[in-house]
């Protein structure tokens, strides 16, 4: 059980960066998760960590040791990937137990260790299974299966809940944090879900265009995004952000407000808006405001709410959830 | 009215069908097992007497059973060269598909010439007697290998693409190194295209005959395609023979072919499709 | 449970999991079986040779395919015989790939029968016809005579034996071009006919304007695909004419082996070169012609 370190490490296509000089830090036992927006190099990243891909530069340490140049298989990692990637033509049996059966694992040793991993995943009644026989959420757990029973001192998760329905994404999340908290090893995820990266992180990863934007516990970057970027990024729905004139009356470049932090009034307040269009959620509304020489405004409001699309209202931001950023660009 | 349509479409082509194509089957199956009078009219009369069996024996005994030496032989080429093609051109499918590197327009290049380019006869006889293979069934195996590559490359590269990459890396964590990565994991995959490759190349290998006129020359290399034309000039007066003959070789590819009908047709146009 | 099972010191990348050397198999026999023979037979082209020694003689053998009359005809037959089975199988093949994907019953059992003739050997087949054509015996002449018409000697006419040859070609092979055909077909999303059928579009226009361009990648391959082989063409000449009456029925193909049985080893290489030159000359304008035409649709 260790931690990861990365040192300066960069990555380029030919003239393309993909990432560059980026230095990070795991703790032991954390669950990490790199979040951002597609192309961001999130996943690049994670591949350089497992050796998948080669560094162009900079060193990545697991455990204390260098292993920027290691094989794969001798980084002491194991990795869950998008698509699962088991192998079609094995049993659940043979696909958990392939990397045991690589490294001459004894028969009986390996025979235990797959009971042990399917115990902890309830796959001992699928053993026999081929993948194909099995529902995503089992899949899922195989893959998962894979991974244990390697012992690694790291597990990576590519997005590994982005191609199930939204009920079993929810489940499964939970039973993500549960083996976390059971297995208590160092855990990297990459997604592109902020929700994910907020319910399961002990840490957020932000990454935009190859760098680091921001690195923190989940309600640090709600409460103090470092970035504009950040701030767009994290919650929903997203952080009101506005620019040019609206912001600089304001005093900043770059002038954030989150929906949930605007209160709304039918007689006086801050900018006066006409409700463009209402969603309603249940227990929240989303209200869409046409604000005068601000432009658009995302309140959310009490699911009750007696709004109507066309109603004059008042939006006034809560001083002290204001945020101010310089400049977005980067 | 309507429905009638593609009943009496289906019938019609049907009988123009049998007529062109089936005919030419039925009368070497008619001549098989007439008498060597009935035969030499070469006609579709009914045979006053069947003698199927008593053509067989003759035909296997002719030559000092020269048939059942050749079925022998041809069996060893097909079954040897398929083996090889198998792995070999699974092995330049799988790195040619898998990693891009400067040596894949050369590899590609030449499997467009090895499908395009008439293979050199003579210098190719002068090589083969330079090495020691000439006139020897290895030397045909190695023959055949290097003339089918190309076609089994394509196949293959082509299946390969829909195998996700994941699965190799997947592998790679596990541990598997690139000998137990292809034989592990990516070749049991492959077995669809493989049973096409088999069918497709050992029906081509069986019924080839110009290689081996050229390469296996002599009496004791001949191979069943050889025989039917040896028999050709030896049976001009005993037709029943020399269509009995033909029957004997083309029962294997028929057996293959209702077998494996739906591979062959796959595979023999994905193949040349793709290509 | 134990942690990390791997102790190993981290050592220097090996290299890629796709290793170049899984060339290597494949690449020694195609390298030696095939390149090498080839290259050779560029020098062996310029020389008279009987395996024993060779002298150089320039293009003295090149020359013979175009001076000596029977090497001419051999070079002309074998493009007759390729253009002739090419467009013969292209088209045979696009109409029955249209009727076997049309409204019909016994499609399955229809494609499997016009298929099985490439299956079987080229010899057993060129044997049977050659009996079937037989002048007198042949049954297809003693049918002919039946309803009154007095039947060709198809192989025994020297203006004819190319072209009955040429027959059991396209007869043989338009079974595959079919099929080759019939998966270019089905690919073509039912939409567009439907689309064409609200605009009031006719079958021939539907044909002209929808099948026909949208069918091109597969008439490309069987146009390709049955050249090639139709310049290559050897077995079935053989064993129906030996080239003959004559030399009537020559294809550069049959002039190798001939020159070869003969001894004449440098004349037989010539014969290669010029096989060779003659597929690089006329199917690759072919080919870029059709990828051409693939890029503008």
């Amino acid at each position: 059980m260790s931690g990861l370190e990365l040192k300066k490490v960069c990555k380029s296509y030919g003239a393309v960066e993909v990432i560059k000089d980026l230095s990070l830090q795991i703790e032991s036992g954390e669950f990490v998760v790199f979040v951002g927006p597609s192309g961001c190099g999130k996943s690049t990243l994670l591949r350089m960590i497992a050796g998948l891909e080669d560094c162009s530069g900079g060193t990545v340490e697991i455990g204390g040791e260098d292993v920027t140049d290691a094989e794969p298989s001798d980084r002491g990692i194991a990795m869950v990937f998008q698509s699962y990637a088991l192998y079609p033509h094995m049993s659940v049996r043979d696909n958990i137990g392939f990397g045991l059966s690589l490294a001459k694992t004894p028969k009986a040793e390996m025979n235990a260790r797959v009971e042990e991993a399917a115990k902890i995943l309830q796959l001992t009644d699928y053993l026999d299974r081929k993948p194909k026989a099995l529902s995503g959420g089992q899949r899922q757990r195989v893959a998962i299966g894979r991974a244990i029973v390697r012992n690694p001192k790291v597990f990576l998760f590519d997005e590994p809940l982005s191609n199930l329905d939204a009920a079993l994404r929810a489940k499964m999340r939970l039973e993500l944090t549960e083996l976390h908290a059971n297995l208590n090893v160092t855990m990297v995820y990459v997604t592109h879900d902020q929700v994910e990266a907020m319910t399961m992180a002990d840490k957020i990863v932000v990454l935009n265009k190859g760098v680091i934007e921001q690195v923190g516990k989940p309600m640090d970057l709600y409460n103090n995004p470092a970035t504009a970027f950040v701030a767009g990024f994290i919650g929903s729905p997203q952080m009101n952000l506005l620019e040019g004139a609206a912001a600089r009356k304001l005093g900043a470049e770059i002038y954030g407000i989150r929906p949930e932090h605007i209160d709304i009034s039918r007689e006086s307040g801050l900018w006066r808006s006409t409700v463009r269009q209402i969603e309603r959620l249940g227990n929240d509304a989303i209200l869409y405001l046409d604000v005068e020489d601000v432009g658009s405004l995302t309140v959310t409001t009490d699911g009750q709410t007696d709004v109507v699309i066309g109603d004059m209202l008042f939006a006034t931001p809560q001083p002290q959830n204001e945020h101010r950023f310089p400049t977005i660009a980067r | 009215m309507k429905q009638l349509r593609p009943a009496i479409l289906g019938c019609i082509t049907l009988v123009v069908f049998c007529v062109i194509f089936v005919v030419p089957f039925f009368f070497i199956a008619l001549q098989a097992v007439k008498d060597r009078q009935g035969s030499s009219l070469l006609n579709f009369s009914w045979p006053s007497e069947t003698q199927l069996w008593q053509n067989l024996v003759d035909v296997v005994q002719a030559r000092d059973y020269q048939l059942l030496l050749a079925y022998f032989n041809s069996t060893v080429i097909t079954v040897f060269s398929v083996t090889g093609l198998v792995i070999f051109a699974a092995m330049v499918g799988y790195v040619l598909q898998r990693r891009p590197s400067k040596w894949n327009k050369y590899v590609n290049f030449a499997v467009l010439a090895g499908l395009m380019i008439p293979p050199a006869v003579v210098p190719t006889i002068w090589l083969l007697q330079q090495i020691g293979l000439f006139k020897t069934i290895h030397g045909m195996i190695l023959i055949e290998i290097a003339y089918n590559l190309s076609f089994s490359i394509l196949l293959y590269r082509a299946f390969i693409a829909t195998v996700p990459r994941d699965l190799d890396e997947a592998a790679r964590i596990d541990g598997a190194k690139p000998l137990q990565l292809f034989f592990r994991v990516i070749l049991p995959l492959l077995k669809p295209v493989t049973v096409t490759n088999i069918v497709v190349q050992s029906i081509a290998i069986f019924n080839d005959f110009t290689n081996p006129l050229y390469y296996l020359p002599g009496k004791d290399n001949v191979t069943v395609q050889l025989t039917l034309y040896n028999f050709q000039s030896q049976f001009s007066t005993q037709y029943h023979l020399l269509f009995m003959n033909i029957l004997l070789v083309t029962i294997p590819p028929l057996i293959v072919f209702i077998f494996f009908n739906k591979q062959i047709v796959e595979g023999m146009t994905a193949g040349a499709v793709k290509g | 449970m134990p942690t990390a099972q791997i102790e190993k010191k981290p050592r220097k990348t090996s290299g890629s999991p796709y290793p170049l050397w899984f060339f290597l198999p494949a690449g020694v026999i195609y390298g030696v079986l095939f390149l090498v023979p080839t290259f050779a037979s560029l020098y062996f082209s310029l020389t008279r040779w009987n395996l024993f020694n060779s002298t150089f003689i320039g293009f003295e053998n090149f020359l013979s395919f175009v001076q000596e009359p029977f090497l001419i005809k051999g070079l002309i037959n074998t493009v007759i015989f390729a253009v002739s089975t090419a467009l013969l199988k292209t088209i045979i093949g696009l109409a029955l790939g249209i009727l076997l994907t049309s409204n019909i019953r016994m499609r399955g059992l229809l494609r499997t029968i016009a298929f099985f003739p490439i299956l079987v050997s080229t010899i057993g087949i060129g044997i049977t016809f050659a009996v079937m054509m037989h002048p007198t015996r042949g049954i297809i002449n003693v049918s002919l005579e039946l309803i009154g018409i007095d039947g060709p000697g198809w192989l025994t006419d020297p203006t004819l034996a190319l072209y009955s040859v040429a027959f059991v070609e396209v007869w043989r092979g338009v079974g595959l071009a079919s099929v080759i055909f019939i998966a270019g077909l089905v690919s073509i999303p039912r939409d567009y006919y439907e689309a064409a059928r609200i605009d009031g579009a006719t079958k021939w226009q539907q044909f002209k304007r929808i099948t026909l361009p949208l069918v091109q990648p597969a008439t490309a391959t069987v146009m390709i695909l049955s050249f090639v082989y139709g310049l290559r063409s050897f077995e079935l000449i053989w064993t129906m004419t030996k080239g003959g009456p004559g030399f009537s029925s020559d294809v550069i193909a049959s002039v190798i082996y001939k020159q070869y049985q003969a001894g004449f080893y440098g004349l037989s290489t010539a014969g290669n070169v010029i096989l060779f030159i003659l597929i690089a000359v006329m199917v690759m304008p072919l080919v870029a012609y059709f990828n051409r035409r693939e890029v503008d649709l």
